[in-house]
């Protein structure tokens, strides 16, 4: 019996590894996250996502490099197992399939929009928006974590959260996204440099 | 009259069946049922990556399908950043939606898509007769009760859908590895939808985190 109440009492202090930020700890973070966004000009990156569905017995790797330039033009490219990538510039959207392209323009697409500025955001980890999100902000050893849960009926249909963990530094080094069904998609970004000049090459569709 | 008597000639072909058609001579021994064991081993996340090409539409992304269970499939979609387009199961004979994008939520379109997803995924067919083609032996089926047939030369290379004896959809499988179609492709002939996939190689030290 004994050991029983040990086992539990263990099995708590490992769910509360990660505990709750203060008022005052929160709000240090967001500052930090907030001034660093500020300041990146340009990133790049390498990530692998990986793509959880409950009844796989692994999840699904993928691997690239994501690439942003301020204010508002990104790609991400994935290299294995498949080459694709998508570029956000002027306001559309270039895909290139293992070398068939095409392109969206996202210009009148509200959706297209708030998935442009979401993915700028979340690699920045300026998502801090209270009219949009609850959150919620957590201790992980050294690093945070923060719960952003869409408020949008529209939007929680198909996210529920977004978490991203940030290093001490305030910079992002994992984006999750989970839906309604509790798959989720995990995004892990290493390698990362910021504020390199970024051949204009890298953005050409 | 002439104009009549071949116009009734070409009715009569254009109605005749498809074996007949398709020169298919009935073999005596007929086997009882036929496998598709392209989707049938449960230890298996079977990953591909995916273009589905609906009239102008392209979407392109990943699809997987899991045997649960027995006659029990999973099929999902997702856009290559990991977001789910649809997601369906095959139990026995139920088919249920879990999720699908909201533009694709057609009535039409998800029962063209089941129709086709059944079809890919059923491991054991009863045999309505069976017939040969050269080296090639064809096994005439019914799937939700539409008539498939089954082409077999040394594996499962071929599946179509006739109606009114015409092919509506061809199921090709190839690139055939042991028990894994790494190419598939899903052709319509009668309206503008083409699936196409190609099996994705998922590193073997991928582990759940």
């Amino acid at each position: 019996m004994r050991k029983i109440v040990y086992i539990l009492f263990f099995m708590v202090a490992a769910v509360n590894a990660q505990t709750k930020m203060s008022i005052a700890e929160s709000a240090t973070l967001k500052a930090k996250v907030k001034a660093h966004a500020a300041s990146v000009n340009t990133l790049l990156s390498d990530f692998t996502q990986y793509k959880h569905l409950d009844f796989l017995a692994n999840d699904i790797e993928t691997s690239g490099k994501l690439a942003f330039k301020s204010p508002n033009t990104v790609k991400w490219e994935y290299t294995r197992p498949f080459i694709y990538s998508v570029l956000f510039k002027n306001e559309k959207l270039f895909i290139n399939d293992e070398g068939k392209k095409s392109n969206v323009d996202i210009g009148s697409n509200k959706m297209f929009k708030q998935l442009n500025s979401l993915i700028i955001n979340s690699i920045k980890g300026d998502m801090f928006d209270d009219n949009e999100f609850d959150i919620v902000y957590f201790k992980k050893e050294t690093n945070s974590e923060v719960h952003f849960s869409p408020k949008e009926d529209k939007f929680s249909k198909y996210i529920k959260t977004f978490h991203i963990i940030f290093n001490n530094e305030g910079h992002v080094v994992e984006l999750k996204m989970i839906e309604p069904s509790d798959d989720y998609t995990r995004i892990v970004f290493s390698n990362r440099t910021i504020n390199i000049a970024l051949s204009d090459a890298i953005f050409t569709e | 009259m002439r104009y009549l008597l071949s116009s009734l000639c070409l009715l009569f072909v254009a109605c005749g069946s498809y074996s007949k058609k398709q020169n298919l001579q009935i073999e005596k021994a007929s086997t009882r049922s036929i496998q598709n064991l392209y989707f049938s081993d449960t230890s298996k996340d079977y990953v591909y990556k995916a273009n589905i090409a609906i009239y102008d539409n392209d979407f392109s992304g990943i699809f997987i399908v899991k045997k649960i269970g027995e006659a029990n499939h999973r099929i999902v979609f997702t856009t290559e950043m990991g977001n789910k387009i649809f997601d369906f199961s095959f139990i026995n004979d139920t088919f249920k939606v879990n999720f699908i994008l909201e533009d694709m939520d057609k009535a039409i379109l998800i029962n063209i898509l089941k129709h086709d997803f059944k079809a890919l995924i059923q491991e054991e067919i009863p045999v309505v007769t069976s017939y040969s083609l050269q080296d090639t032996l064809v096994y005439e089926t019914t799937i939700l009760n539409k008539k498939h047939f089954y082409f077999k030369t040394q594996q499962l290379d071929k599946i179509i859908r006739v109606g009114n004896g015409k092919e509506k959809v061809t199921f090709l499988f190839s690139e055939i590895n042991d028990t894994i179609a790494n190419q598939i492709r899903i052709l319509h002939s009668n309206i503008k939808l083409n699936i196409n996939l190609k099996s994705i190689c998922m590193s073997v030290n991928n582990h759940n985190p």
